[in-house]
């Protein structure tokens, strides 16, 4: 009823101090929330698939690489350690569908990016691959060629320029989409046949070579398993079958940053609760005092002959009102918090190993959209018991200011 | 119009049990003026308050128009107090917040049965009729008490009561206001035929009622 609903803001609008109050205390307690929600799902999502992510379920890797727990470690780390290239093929294991190899080399003084960057050059066989062309976010109107490079969402280049690595001109065929994947980000990839093409121009390392460089040798494999065959399954055949290799498969591979990472969640999750528990406290005792206040006025209400549900719904709409204007303030602070602090947090994650992707729009707007509604409802339940106990008692105890 | 049966209401305070209301049996038929007198503290306002659906009685029953009132559900008990009972208060009785012509109409929306538009002419009728046609958007702090009470007349009105209460509606008010506004509720029992119980310190007042309920010590005497 719009008479009551104007009542409702009127009644804001008459302790103008103490809504404020209110406001800004859902505020600050929504834009915790909705930030902590934002990063937790955020962080989730960019840690939880790793080189799942990129449509492996494990990864084949030489015994002993990979031996420290960093975020590169999401796709094939170079290593001086390799594989055969047909070791999974001769195996004819039953469990593993697709198996994509990778020949990666961390080169220095590359030409591509500043003097001393350490530049991944990854190359993978166009024909099996499955991890980096379904990335691809742009590409030239063909099909992949010999001397075509492939940048990560790290690199910046113009399509169809021309890039120089060793000295030798290679042409910018593709830029892969952000994947949050540290490898992926910043590599240059490329076809068996161009790395091969290149090895001759690199600098010799202590008088050899990068040992993948040669062939028939790989850094190790992206695989996706058969349908119906589970990790352990697979993991078991591929031991089994090739000697020397080992098997990373998402979780276990992320359990170390997972563990690091699990302090500050449930750091974030036990502040959102805390902050939950105590707005929703706040806000029953709050609306406890300002129906006590209101009782005379609840009490003229009902003997008018106002229902119950007509006196808590002003109550609650009041309270709702208050909690979610504050909600939307929140979420505004929130927002702004998060675009003010960007480039360190993500800075500060990927140092410590965490690939970072923001939330894509539509999930942020959805997180946003959970907030306010959680600071509306808070404000509803808080104010829901003391309206619905007060508009129960008699009117004339109402309007005598008692009850 | 009212008949009520060993009404009682007593209340448990810290020094014991208190009758407030003991035993009475009263009634007043249609369109009649009664007025009801007794010492201040006798029990007069909990009597009113049992009559017009605010407080619960503690025992004995409350009719009206054949209506068991306090066998009502909740909800219909709301809608009586809505649409049979206009309740004039002892103080000032208009939400603060409202204009005078949104505190009259309230009742009307709250059971909401009539049109908007037809609401606001009805009160605006009704605070014309009690002096106030040049206060319709005018919020209840900018007028006096005696016309704040007007007000609440006009807004008892507004449903068209069967019942009309009226808990000394002018006891702090001046003696000519007094004449004023008690002149209006007559008008309103002679003229509306609405039935009026008028609850008076005012003696020369109650004897013109054509029943005078003396009340003391929560009985009628
Ligand atoms: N809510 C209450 N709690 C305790 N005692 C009450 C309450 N309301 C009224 N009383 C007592 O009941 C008696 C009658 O009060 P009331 O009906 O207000 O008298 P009157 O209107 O005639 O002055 C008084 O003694 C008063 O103190
Ligand atoms: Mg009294």
């Amino acid at each position: 009823m719009r008479l009551l609903a104007s009542l409702a803001l009127q009644n804001l609008g008459r302790r103008r101090a103490r809504s404020l109050l209110l406001i800004a205390a859902v505020a600050i307690g929504s834009s915790v929330v909705f930030t902590g929600a934002t990063l937790m799902r955020s962080i989730d999502d960019s840690m939880a698939v790793g080189f799942t992510r990129l449509g492996a379920d494990m990864m084949v890797v030489p015994e002993g690489a990979l031996t420290n727990i960093t975020a590169a470690l999401l796709t094939v780390e170079p290593t001086d350690l390799v594989l055969d290239a047909d070791a999974l093929d001769k195996a004819h294991l039953a469990s593993v569908g697709r198996a994509a190899p990778q020949k990666v080399v961390r080169a220095e003084h590359s030409g591509v990016g500043s003097h001393h960057d350490l530049v991944d050059l990854i190359g993978f066989d166009p024909v099996r691959d499955f991890t980096v062309q379904p990335w691809l976010k742009e590409k030239l109107n063909r099909g992949l060629r010999a001397g075509d490079v492939i940048l990560g969402a790290g690199r910046d280049a113009p399509l169809g320029s021309q890039l120089l690595i060793f000295g030798k001109p290679h042409i910018v065929y593709g830029k892969l989409g952000r994947t949050g994947v540290g490898t992926h980000e910043r590599g240059v990839f490329m076809s068996f046949e161009t790395l091969a093409a290149l090895a001759g121009s690199m600098p010799q390392q202590g008088g050899a070579r990068p040992a993948v460089l040669a062939p028939g040798k790989v850094t190790g494999f992206l695989v996706e398993l058969a349908p119906g065959a589970t990790t352990l399954q697979a993991r078991f055949a591929v031991l089994s079958a090739v000697k020397g290799a080992k098997v990373v498969t998402g979780d276990s591979s992320l359990s170390g940053i997972r563990q690091g990472l699990a302090a500050l969640l449930q750091g974030i999750l036990a502040l959102m609760i805390l902050m939950f528990a105590s707005m929703a406290v706040m806000v029953s005792v709050l609306f406890s005092a300002i129906v006590t206040e209101r009782r005379g006025e609840l009490g003229l209400l009902k003997a008018i002959g106002a229902r119950r549900s007509q006196m808590v719904g002003m109550m609650v709409a009041e309270a709702v009102i208050a909690t979610g204007v504050g909600g939307v303030l929140g979420v505004t602070l929130g927002v702004l918090v998060m675009r003010l602090y960007e480039r360190s947090l993500v800075y500060y994650l990927e140092n410590i190993g965490v690939p970072f992707v923001w939330l894509d729009l539509s999930r942020t707007v959805a997180v946003a959209a959970a907030a306010i509604v959680l600071a509306s409802a808070i404000g509803a339940l808080g104010a829901l018991y003391p309206a619905w106990r007060a508009s129960g008692r008699d009117a004339y105890d109402l309007v005598r200011g008692e009850g | 119009m009212l008949a009520c049966r060993q009404l009682s209401k007593r209340y448990l305070t810290e020094r014991g049990v208190v009758a407030a209301v003991a035993g009475i049996d009263l009634d007043v038929p249609v369109g009649r003026f009664a007025a009801i007198i007794g010492r201040s503290g006798s029990g007069k306002s909990t009597l009113m308050a049992m009559i017009g659906g605010l407080s619960r009685p503690s025992a004995g029953t409350v009719a009206v128009g054949g209506t068991d009132v306090w066998g009502l559900s909740e909800n219909a008990l709301a809608a009586f107090r809505n649409e049979k009972i206009g309740y004039v208060f002892q103080f000032a009785s208009l939400l603060p917040t409202l204009r005078l012509i949104d505190n009259v109409a309230l009742p009307a929306m709250l059971g909401g049965r009539r049109a908007s538009a037809e609401t606001y002419t009805r009160a605006a009728g009704l605070l014309e009729r009690m002096g106030l046609g040049g206060y319709l958007e005018a919020y209840p702090s900018e007028i006096s008490a005696g016309e704040q009470r007007r007000a609440a007349i006009a807004r008892a009105l507004i449903n068209d009561p069967a019942l009309l209460l009226a808990d000394e509606p002018t006891s702090d008010l001046d003696e000519q206001t007094e004449i004023e506004i008690m002149d209006e509720l007559l008008a309103v029992n002679r003229e509306i035929g609405t039935t009026l119980i008028l609850v008076t310190h005012n003696l020369a007042l109650a004897e013109q009622a054509e029943q005078i309920v003396h009340i003391a010590n929560g009985a009628i005497v």
